[in-house]
Order: C-alpha cells, then sequence, then structure tokens
C-alpha cells in the first residue's frame, strides 16, 4: 500500500525518485518534480489568461457556477503552490535522515527485543489488522471516485481537451492529499515505533510484577545485581540457557567481590560501593550484557535512549510536514464550508437545471469529503503517536511504583526512571505534532474547526441566493 | 577557563546605526554620546527633552493632517454610508496612539533599557567562562536587513500613495508625508524589541548546543573506551581511563555519607566535592592539558589521533558545576526576556492591536473601494488593491515577526531541559542523574513566556485566533455594509418612484396616502436587510 502510494506521488513530482540514496543522478531525479508545477502552471495561466479551456468561460455558465469555480481553482492554486515549494525545499535530504535514523532506532530496538526475549512474538506486529486494509481501500475508492467523476464530467464537456482543466480543478487536491498521504506514512512508523517500545516496557513491568514476591533477605547486603539476575531464569522457560549465561557471570561476581575488599576496607562502608561495580560493568561489559544479561530492565537505559531518538524524529517529521498540513487544512476548511454552502442554498433549489452548475456543486462536496476524510486520518495518527509516546512515562511511574527488586539497593534504576519522566514533561512542553504552531494536530483542532465553520455556515447560510437565482433564471 | 576574562564584546556594539537613527527621529532618549564611547545606554535629560519635543511636534503635525484632510470626509459623511465612516473615525488616532504608546515607554524605562543590555553582557561573560561562545556578528546583519526593509516598506507605500492618490497640486498635501511617521517609529522601536529577542534566542539556543556538544564528545568518548578494551596494545590509557569512574565512585560515597547524614544539605555537599575535585583530577594525567587550550565552537581539534578522548561528563562533580552554571545562566536570560516582555508590554499590546484592527480596516476599504463607494481620507492607500496588499504585508510582517520570534524563543528555553537529560542519560551515571534530575525541575519551573500585557500570550496559537477573528469580523463588516448598501438602493429608488408619484398624486390628488405608503415601503424594505 506504502509502495502505491510512494509511486504515486514519485509519479506526480511530490518526492524525488531513489529518494533513499544521495548520490544518484541529480537530473533524474528532481525532473518529474519540475515538470509537474509547469504543466500545472501553464494549464493555470492558459485558462487564466487566454480565458480558453476553463469553465467560467463557457456560455453556459452562470455568475453562481463562474464564482464557485474560479474559488475552485485558485484555491487550488494556493494549495498547489505552497505544497510544491515545500516539497522541493525539502528534498531528498530528509528521506535520507529519516531511514538513516529509523534503522538506527531499530537496531537497538532488534537488540532490545533480544534481551526481552520478545522475539517470538514478532511475527503478529508485521501482521496489519482488518481496519488498516478497511481504511486504504476506502481511502482509495473515495479518490478514485472524485477523479473518475471529474474527469468524467470534464471529458463530456471539453472533449480531448479535459487535460487542461483537470489540472487546474481536481489535480491540487490530490497532489496534496497525497503528501498527506506521506506524513500520514511518516507519522504511522513512528507510533508503531512507539507502540513497541511500549511493548518492552510493559515486559518490564509485567516482569517487575512477578519478581515482587521473591524478594528475599539472603543478599541484601552484598549485591543489587544478583537478585535482578537470579530470579528470572527460574520463571522464564529457556531456563538451562539462562543458568548457561548466567554461571560466567556469577563467578565474575564472586571475583569482583574478593577484589573488592581491600577497597571497603579503605573505605569503611560495605554498601555503597555497588555503584562503581555497575559502573565497570557498564563501560567494560558492554557488549558481553548481550548475551548475560538475559532480563529485561537491562534494557531501560536503551529504552529511554530510544524513547528520546523517536521523539527527535518527530520533531524532524513534523518541521518538514507541519508547514504543508497547514494550507491543507486551510483547503480543506473553505472547501467544505463551500460545499455545504452551495448544497443547500443552490442545489437543493434549482438542481437539475445546468449541468455545469451541478458538475461544480457535487465537485465542491466529493472534495470536501475527500479532503476531510484525510485531514481526520492525518489528526488521528498524531494523535495516537502523542499518546503512545505519553504511555510509556506512565508504565515507567508504573514501575517505579512497585518498586521491583532491581531498584532495591540501587539508586541508579530510580534515579535513570525519575530522569526519564522528567524528561518527558520536558518534551510534552516543548513538542507535539503541530502545523508550524498555528494549532496542534490532535483532536482538539476538529473540535476548534467545527466551532468556526459553525460560525461561519449561519453568516454564510443568510444570503440571500434567491434574488441572484432567478437573475440566471434558474428560478421562477 | 583562561586565567583573564577578555572582554566580551557588547550587545550594543551591533546597534550603532539603529541607535544613531532611533535617536535621531526620537524613539530612544539615551545619552547619544555616551553610547558612542562606552556602548552604554544612559539617561539623558537633554534627549528627554528632545523626545518630547519631537513627540509634540508628531502629534501637532498629524493632528494638522488630519484637519487638512478632513474636508474630503465631508462628502464621506453627506453620503450616509455610517458604517465606513464611524470606522474611519475610530481609527483615525490609533497610529498616533501607538506612536504615542512606544515613544512614552521610552521615556519611562530610559534607564531600565541599559540595565537590560548590561544584564545580557553579564550573562555573555557567563557563558564565556562556560566555554560557550555566542556570535554576536550576525545581528548587525539582520538590523540592516531591517533597517533596510522598514525604509523601502514605507517609501515605497508612501510615495504610490502620494503619486497615485492624493491630489498634490495642492501644497498641503505635502502633508500627506506626515502619515509615514507614526507606523517608521513604531517600527524602529520593534526592531530594538526583535532584535534583542533574537539575541536572547541564540543564547538559548549556544546553551543548548554545548550541552548536546557534551553529549557528542561523550558518545565518542564512549566508542574510544569500547574500542580500547577490545585492542590489547594501549593498555596504560586503559587503566588511566578507568580511574575516572572508580574516582567519581569514591565520591559518590562521599556524598552520599555527608547526604546520610542530613538529607536536606545535598547541595551543601556538592561544595565540599568541588574543594576535592580539583586535586583529584589533577592526577590525571591528560585531563587539563587538553582542557585548557580547547576553544569553544571546536569541539576537538584532534579528532582521530590515538589519544584520549576527554570527555567531561564522564567526570561528574566537574561537569555539576558547569551544568550548574549553564542552568543559572539559563535562569537569567529568562529573567531578562522577562524583564524585555515587561518594558515593551504595552507597546506590543498597542502594536497587536493596531496591526488586528488595521488590517481589518483595510480589507474592508479595500471591499468598499471596489464597490465605488466613498472611504475615509486617511486609508486612501485602499483605492488601489497593490498598494493595499503591501501595506497588509508589512502590517502583518511586524506583527507575525514578533510573534514567531516570542514563539521560538520560548521553544527553545524549553529545549533546555531536554538537552539536559540528554547528558544524564549518556553518561549514565548515578550521581549525575542526581544532578541532572534536579536541575530539570529547576527549568521546568522557569520558562520563558511572552504576552501583551498578560492578555495574550505571543505565540502562533493567538495568530491562529486572530486570523479566523478577522475574517468573522470582515464577513460581518461586508454584510452589513451589503445591507446598507440595499436599504440605500431601495430608498432612492423609491424616492425617485416616490417623486413620480407625487407628481401623478398632485395630478390626481393622491398625496396623502403616498407618505403613507411610503412609510409602509421603507419599513419593508428596510427590516429584510440583513437577513
Amino acid at each position: 500500500m506504502i509502495q502505491v502510494m510512494n509511486w504515486l506521488s514519485m509519479a506526480i513530482g511530490l518526492i524525488p525518485l531513489n529518494r533513499q540514496q544521495l548520490q544518484s543522478n541529480f537530473m533524474l531525479d528532481y525532473v518529474m518534480m519540475l515538470i509537474m508545477p509547469c504543466l500545472y502552471l501553464a494549464s493555470y495561466l492558459g485558462i487564466n489568461l487566454f480565458h480558453r479551456f476553463g469553465l467560467p468561460f463557457l456560455d453556459d455558465c452562470n455568475s453562481v457556477c463562474r464564482l464557485s469555480n474560479n474559488l475552485f481553482m485558485h484555491l487550488g492554486a494556493f494549495l498547489y503552490v505552497t505544497v510544491i515549494l515545500l516539497s522541493l525545499y525539502r528534498r531528498k535530504q530528509f528521506f535520507v535522515d529519516f531511514e538513516t535514523r529509523l534503522a538506527e532506532i531499530d537496531v537497538i530496538i532488534q537488540k532490545c527485543r533480544r534481551v526481552a526475549e520478545l522475539d517470538k512474538m514478532r511475527s503478529q506486529a508485521v501482521k496489519h489488522s482488518v481496519a488498516y486494509h478497511f481504511t486504504w481501500l476506502f481511502v482509495f475508492s473515495v479518490f478514485i471516485f472524485a477523479l473518475y467523476y471529474d474527469s468524467r464530467e470534464l471529458y463530456l464537456t471539453f472533449g480531448e481537451y479535459a487535460i487542461i482543466p483537470f489540472m487546474v480543478s481536481s489535480f491540487p487536491y490530490l497532489a496534496g492529499s497525497i503528501i498527506q498521504g506521506e506524513f500520514i506514512y511518516h507519522v504511522s512508523v513512528i507510533s508503531n515505533r512507539f507502540e513497541q517500545i511500549n511493548k518492552l516496557f510493559e515486559k518490564i513491568n509485567q516482569e517487575a510484577r512477578h519478581r515482587h514476591a521473591p524478594l528475599t533477605v539472603f543478599d541484601i547486603e552484598s549485591e543489587g545485581k544478583k537478585q535482578e539476575l537470579k530470579p528470572t531464569p527460574a520463571e522464564k522457560a529457556a531456563a538451562t540457557k539462562a543458568i548457561f549465561s548466567n554461571e560466567p557471570k556469577l563467578a565474575d561476581e564472586l571475583k569482583r567481590q574478593k577484589a573488592q575488599p581491600p577497597k571497603q576496607e579503605d573505605e569503611d562502608e560495605l554498601n555503597t560501593s555497588d555503584e562503581e561495580d555497575d559502573d565497570i560493568f557498564d563501560y567494560n561489559d558492554g557488549m558481553m550484557g548481550e548475551n548475560t544479561d538475559s532480563t529485561s530492565e537491562a534494557n531501560l537505559p536503551d529504552l529511554f535512549k530510544l524513547h528520546d531518538k523517536i521523539l527527535a524524529l518527530s520533531v524532524i517529521t513534523n518541521g518538514e510536514f507541519g508547514p504543508q498540513c497547514v494550507p491543507y487544512m486551510a483547503a480543506c476548511f473553505v472547501v467544505s464550508i463551500f460545499g455545504i454552502f452551495l448544497e443547500t442554498k443552490v442545489n437543493f433549489i434549482v438542481s437539475g437545471k445546468s449541468r455545469l452548475l451541478d458538475y461544480v456543486t457535487y465537485l465542491y462536496v466529493i472534495w470536501s469529503f475527500t479532503t476531510m476524510v484525510v485531514a481526520y486520518i492525518v489528526l488521528r495518527l498524531c494523535c495516537n503517536a502523542n499518546n503512545h509516546s505519553k504511555q510509556s512515562a506512565m508504565i515507567v511511574h508504573e514501575i517505579m511504583q512497585k518498586k521491583p527488586a532491581f531498584m532495591l539497593s540501587n539508586d541508579l534504576f530510580y534515579n535513570k526512571m525519575k530522569s526519564f519522566t522528567l524528561q518527558f514533561l520536558h518534551w510534552e512542553g516543548y513538542f507535539q505534532f503541530n502545523g508550524i504552531g498555528l494549532f496542534a494536530l490532535d483532536y482538539t483542532f476538529i473540535f476548534s474547526t467545527v466551532s468556526a465553520a459553525t460560525s461561519y455556515l449561519i453568516v454564510l447560510l443568510q444570503f440571500d441566493m434567491t434574488s441572484i437565482l432567478r437573475n440566471e433564471g434558474l428560478m421562477t | 577557563m583562561s586565567q583573564v576574562t577578555p572582554m566580551v564584546q557588547p550587545l550594543l556594539l551591533q546597534f550603532q546605526q539603529l541607535f544613531f537613527l532611533s535617536k535621531v527621529v526620537g524613539v530612544l532618549p539615551q545619552d547619544l554620546t555616551k553610547f558612542r564611547h562606552k556602548n552604554v545606554l544612559e539617561k539623558s535629560r537633554n534627549g528627554m527633552i528632545y523626545m518630547l519635543g519631537m513627540l509634540a511636534l508628531y502629534v501637532g503635525l498629524y493632528n494638522l493632517l488630519i484637519y487638512s484632510f478632513s474636508e474630503e470626509d465631508r462628502t464621506l459623511k453627506a453620503t450616509q454610508s455610517t458604517l465606513t465612516f464611524v470606522i474611519g473615525l475610530f481609527l483615525t488616532y490609533i497610529g498616533l496612539i501607538m506612536m504615542a504608546t512606544d515613544q512614552v515607554t521610552a521615556l519611562f524605562n530610559q534607564g531600565k533599557l541599559g540595565e537590560l543590555y548590561e544584564r545580557i553582557r553579564v550573562v555573555d561573560e557567563r557563558l564565556y567562562r562556560e566555554q560557550c561562545l555566542v556570535n554576536n556578528s550576525c545581528i548587525a546583519k539582520r538590523i540592516r536587513i531591517m533597517l533596510v526593509m522598514t525604509i523601502i516598506f514605507e517609501l515605497f507605500i508612501l510615495l504610490t500613495t502620494y503619486i497615485e492618490l492624493v491630489d498634490y497640486t495642492q501644497w498641503l498635501s505635502l502633508l500627506w508625508m506626515v502619515s509615514a511617521i507614526p507606523t517608521f517609529i513604531n517600527t524602529l522601536d520593534k526592531i530594538w524589541f526583535a532584535v534583542s529577542l533574537f539575541a536572547l534566542k541564540e543564547r538559548f539556543e549556544a546553551i543548548n548546543a554545548t550541552l548536546e556538544d557534551l553529549v557528542t564528545e561523550h558518545e565518542k568518548f564512549q566508542t574510544w573506551l569500547t574500542g580500547d578494551a577490545d585492542a590489547p596494545e594501549p593498555h596504560t590509557a586503559d587503566s588511566s581511563e578507568t580511574q575516572p569512574p572508580q574516582y567519581d565512585s569514591n565520591l559518590e560515597y562521599l556524598y552520599k555519607e555527608l547526604g546520610g547524614i542530613d538529607i536536606g544539605s545535598l547541595r551543601g555537599s556538592g561544595g565540599k566535592n568541588n574543594k576535592v575535585a580539583p586535586i583529584a583530577h589533577s592526577l590525571n594525567s591528560f585531563g587539563e592539558s587538553i582542557q585548557t587550550p580547547r576553544k569553544p565552537h571546536q569541539p576537538n581539534p584532534n579528532p582521530m589521533m590515538n589519544m584520549a578522548h576527554e570527555s567531561e561528563l564522564s567526570n561528574a562533580t566537574k561537569v555539576e558545576e558547569k551544568l550548574n552554571n549553564l542552568c543559572q545562566v539559563h535562569d537569567e536570560i529568562c529573567e531578562i526576556g522577562k524583564a524585555m516582555n515587561g518594558l515593551w508590554s504595552y507597546p506590543i499590546l498597542s502594536l497587536m492591536a493596531y496591526g488586528f484592527l488595521i488590517f481589518t480596516a483595510q480589507l474592508y476599504f479595500l471591499y468598499c473601494a471596489t464597490r465605488a463607494q466613498s472611504i475615509p481620507s486617511l486609508f486612501r492607500s485602499a483605492k488601489n488593491p497593490f498598494i493595499t496588499v503591501i501595506v497588509l504585508v508589512y502590517t502583518s510582517g511586524k506583527c507575525i515577526y514578533l510573534i514567531y520570534l516570542s514563539w521560538k524563543t520560548s521553544l527553545a528555553s524549553k529545549r533546555t531541559g531536554i538537552s539536559l537529560h540528554k547528558c544524564g542519560v549518556v553518561a549514565d551515571d548515578n550521581l549525575l542523574y542526581e544532578i541532572v534530575n534536579h536541575l530539570s525541575l529547576k527549568l521546568l519551573n522557569h520558562s520563558v513566556d511572552f504576552s501583551a500585557c498578560g492578555f495574550f500570550t505571543l505565540d502562533m496559537e493567538t495568530l491562529y485566533g486572530v486570523s479566523g477573528g478577522i475574517t468573522s469580523y470582515l464577513i460581518i463588516l461586508i454584510q452589513f455594509n451589503l445591507a446598507a448598501q440595499q436599504a440605500k438602493d431601495a430608498i432612492q429608488s423609491f424616492n425617485s418612484f416616490n417623486d413620480t408619484a407625487g407628481l401623478v398624486g398632485a395630478a390626481t390628488e393622491f398625496g396623502n396616502e403616498s407618505s403613507t405608503l411610503y412609510d409602509l415601503v421603507t419599513t419593508t424594505m428596510m427590516t429584510p436587510s440583513n437577513y
């Protein structure tokens, strides 16, 4: 599905060809991104300068039809020009950057999954739900219907020159929607990564719950590390492997403890030298940690880093696609308002009298519906990603509340988690998916636009159209 | 950490041209010669008198302008379009009010402004000591660009309007030149605010960059460390590098013990750590030797030599001081931001009100002009769509740039907390975590949010709301205008009808009933005007 969309967006020149390779033929990559705007501008200027091939210049197009068509065309021009300029400005750098960062994140996620033994469950992550396919099918059918309707009507009107009016009527909205589709794709990727992280956090959380019971006194004074290592293999199915891997570890610990006494005598303190051990372990055994650490809380630092990285990735994505959201949402808003207005004030009263007028009003309705669907999906996904990132902080808090064994006698984990949650507070203040700060991309935006649309509609519906319609001979 | 702190360049050095210009036109009262020699803003009695004189002059000239052009408005009043007339009357003095607000606030704040820049200079010095250098040179460029833009816009609007739309055969029409003064003075004043805000944003970003530098350096250090752990050859380096953690834990133990005795005095024990730190650290073989010659904005001159990567983050106590200082500087910059916002709060409020009203009014008058209705003489630029576009771009550009900058600054200040936490995560050290958590709480509490007198915050969401407001007001205004026009047309057509009817009535003695008919028709015509 994503592939289809990418091909489509390459075909109509919204993203460069070969966007993943930095070194490829420069001309070839950007030629499509230049041809389509030129084609569009040629049709747009041609219609507006030479007054041919445009709906407004047909004889049986009355004043209402002309006005609404002009509005549709100029709004489309505004949308398309801003979108294409921002796309040209973005170029390939973003895609390459995004992919490399994503690859980095995926590597760490894989590592963490291996540590947390979530590997076996991976197969289900790839499988998409029914809703996913249904959404795609729905969106595609809506778009195909819109394009089919527009091109058919235009072909009936203009014959073989229909491509020229089509370029100025439906094409800009199609292009804008496809860019939003790219945004949707990137956000869904981010959201997916958040979900995976949450799964890993949840795993730690569950383990903490199980491990709460076998908390014993025996090694509280000697080693915190052992506690966290010992009980898990017992409950895990892969016991033999874990014990195997634990043997060298235990030996290591013993050795270290033997080496410690002189130091401890210097310090006259038994407990607090643990951190030093941790440090050494962290620095030197980092590579070995993968094999020996079969418990998932060893993931915590990695997960915190991951969370941070994914948020940084979303900042970049939002910086690239957020500005394109603004004209799209504006166009969607205007088209929807005028769609409702034309439908109620014109089409209800004089439908069937003039074919062109009907065509224009239906065009408004169709495109308002399509753009609304796309806008809703964008908002929904952004909201989801936000919620997922928030959930991680919640889970971490839950873990902290349970006071699992690995946190006792070791302040490091406690501080780590506290630091993570604090950092998330900072992130929350700093970032949210938004359109250059004008509005946040979540459900509150729907509320604000709907309320604004209502007040505009109340004003607009007061316009008295009957005299105009009467003048055009549509009403008696 | 150089032994003699060299003077950092004061920010005001970049403001030379701007100050000279503002001094001449009377935006700022401060002393010119002192600024020239010492780059300080100081109170000046003469400047104050000069500025008051200029203010009085402008007010007089502007009133003269309004008076001399009010002749044309007689027709407007006569041609009944009350809505247009009232809006014009209401907005006549708004430019003057805005200018007077700017100048009077500048007079009141003349002492505080100097203090503000002095505080920024102190912050610069402190930042320099923390090896994070702020580049002021682009500020002068910015000022120049903004000045040039302002002059181009003002001149363009003034001249095109004068040539196109003013009857320049009369010598009194030269007074039209005065109409540009309020906006010009306002823009000069706002350039001061914008540039200072930009400077603050740069300070925040410098802090963030320093923190991020720490992170990347530490990452390099770690890769270097793990790389060495595999290879047996640089054993000496390895052993010496494992020393810092050990030493850290020693200190941490000390630290903990002190903390255990008195939990409340955790910070106090930090002071003790600081005393121990230099001695302990000097044992480290190459720590200081690399540290001293390093320049702030070139992280490591020799990246891939077979030399130890020195990371400050591996040394918690030392970095604590640095982080502490950075946070304090951050706090100070936030305070400066608040102070700056306080100094300019009334001018910004008046600017925003001006922008909102003028934007709406200009569009409305443009609509009126396209309908061939007469508009107030002061807003004659609306007669030409092209000039209107330029005026709108100029006005909205001023407002939006300020809003955008405040938004960006506030974001940059929030970013610091994130960068700080990155340091903690990358070092993964218990002591550092404690420091970071403590400082992060502190950072959460000082946020800088710019507002106009507290009425609304200056961020992009406000812009979104304002743009919505402008459209809805515009629609309402246009509807009223349409309704009034319809009513007027109806009255006119009826009057002509009435005349003929009167003639007919006079002939057929029908006149007494025509007046009742007149009442009936006018009421029926007037009532549906707005439905």
